[in-house]
């Protein structure tokens, strides 16, 4: 079971279309140290498929994907 | 021999790591920032990295910087834009006596089109009254548009005042930031703005490019229609390689600005200092300490701006003038006149503007070269040559 502790950044792209939201998530993970984890909040649809895929591509970590009634948060932890 | 270049206000020669950083951009990130495939993502991505490093240099969030064309576009977008956004709610625009031409003639087509435009004056210094502001503004006004620093006499307007008043008025404030970004701090936030221009070749950036800060949550119709580009606010495939280089010239100016200000300005006043001691009836034009760094600017009486400049030309130096010579006459800058000047005095305007190449020794050889060419030009404007 994973524990889950706080991420260093928590981004809100809801209404960001793709794939803008992943590039602005791109950007900020890599500024972040190896192991550090950003969260982001997506829109249901497309941007929940496609963020996490594009982060995996990128040999970062997905965390936890939790689908909430204001969005879908993805926790992910760069390498 | 190779010209010594004192026109920085006009343009300024793009930074090695700037050019460094386009060609790479044409080389590497040539795709289509719209496209969802691979390659369009790279320039996307390039494009937004330098929407971060534009953003950050004035307290800005990304997401509120528009690319634009130029600051021209910048300033249209922002006056048409504005203007447009309001219709049926004001149709009143506050601007200043002094502003550069992107703002002045888009005013103009704006008042042609029945809104009803107030220039405010300026004091001998070319300074606003942030008073004569509050007193303009109606319950009509859509905009204050007050430019940051003046392109030929470099004056600081007192833009956190102006600021003040017109959010406490519930006003847009615009500034055309062309001449100041990257140049004097600039914090959007401290100084309430709503709306800012900014221009990538005046800070060493490529030509072709700047930008539209847009407070979230103003409301701006688009200038250019025909994409989705910019989140909708500017259609247009974006200039990539452009965009790079000014992110490129943002991110090194946040971390240079404070100290090539503080080298530039001691020059400057050397310059202004050799200026005055060496010309007899020599003024500074523009306010003595409220001005750009990199702004010196003088009228010399009995010469014409359009001469001075050809014949520092032939010595090797490249300057300007705010006087614009047409069809052979030389007109008065609006911006002289405007601070008081008399039409005689304003055509003898000289603006020289420093950057972070120049050097004490090349500041000294102009000091030595101006007297002889400023008692050439009195003596063949006195002899009545045009």
């Amino acid at each position: 079971m994973t524990t889950l502790r706080t991420p260093a950044l928590t981004m809100d792209l809801r209404g960001t279309p793709c794939p803008l939201n992943w590039v602005k998530t791109k950007l900020r993970l890599e500024e972040m140290a190896p192991g550090a984890w950003l969260e982001v909040v997506v829109d249901d649809g497309n941007p929940a498929r496609n963020v996490p895929r594009s982060a995996e591509g990128e040999g970062h970590r997905i965390v936890v994907i939790t689908v909430t009634p204001e969005g879908v948060r993805v926790l992910i932890e760069k390498v | 021999m190779e010209q010594v270049y004192f026109d920085h206000a006009a343009t300024t020669p793009p930074r090695p790591e700037v050019i460094a950083a386009v060609c790479a951009s044409l080389q590497e990130r040539w795709g289509n920032p719209s496209s969802l495939h691979a390659t369009g993502v790279r320039a996307l991505e390039a494009v937004e990295r330098a929407r971060e490093h534009v953003a950050a240099v004035i307290g800005a969030q990304a997401d509120e910087m528009v690319f634009t064309g130029s600051g021209t576009e910048a300033d249209n977008h922002a006056l048409v834009g504005a203007s447009l956004a309001a219709e049926g709610r004001g149709n009143h625009l506050i601007t200043s006596a002094i502003e550069h031409h992107a703002i002045e003639q888009t005013a103009e087509f704006l008042g042609r089109r029945g809104l009803r435009i107030t220039y405010l004056p300026v004091d001998c210094h070319g300074l606003v009254d942030p008073g004569a502001v509050r007193d303009a503004i109606t319950d009509h006004t859509v905009l204050v548009s007050i430019m940051q620093a003046n392109n030929e006499v470099g004056t600081l307007q007192s833009i956190g005042e102006i600021g003040i008043i017109c959010r406490e008025r519930g006003v847009l404030f615009h500034t055309d930031a062309v001449q100041t970004f990257g140049h004097v701090r600039i914090d959007v936030r401290e100084m309430h703005l709503d709306l800012l221009s900014l221009s990538a070749h005046k800070l060493y950036g490529p030509k072709g490019v700047g930008a539209l800060f847009v407070r979230k949550g103003v409301k701006l119709e688009p200038y250019l229609h025909g994409g989705g580009q910019e989140l909708g606010r500017r259609a247009s495939t974006e200039n990539v390689p452009g965009i790079v280089g000014l992110g490129e010239a943002a991110r090194l100016v946040r971390l240079e600005m404070n100290q090539e200000a503080e080298q530039v300005g001691a020059l400057r006043d050397r310059l202004v200092r050799g200026v005055l001691a060496s010309i007899a009836d020599a003024r500074l034009t523009g306010h003595p300490t409220q001005r750009l760094p990199n702004n010196a600017s003088f009228c010399l009486r009995g010469t014409d701006g359009h001469a001075l400049v050809v014949a520092l030309d032939a010595e090797g130096f490249a300057v300007s003038s705010g006087s614009a010579c047409t069809s052979g006459w030389t007109r008065p800058s609006h911006v002289l006149l405007a601070m008081g000047l008399a039409p005689e005095e304003a055509k003898g305007s000289l603006r020289v503007s420093l950057g972070r190449s120049n050097t004490r020794e090349e500041v000294d050889r102009f000091l030595q070269v101006l007297p002889g060419v400023v008692a050439r030009v009195r003596e063949i404007s006195s002899a009545g040559v045009r």
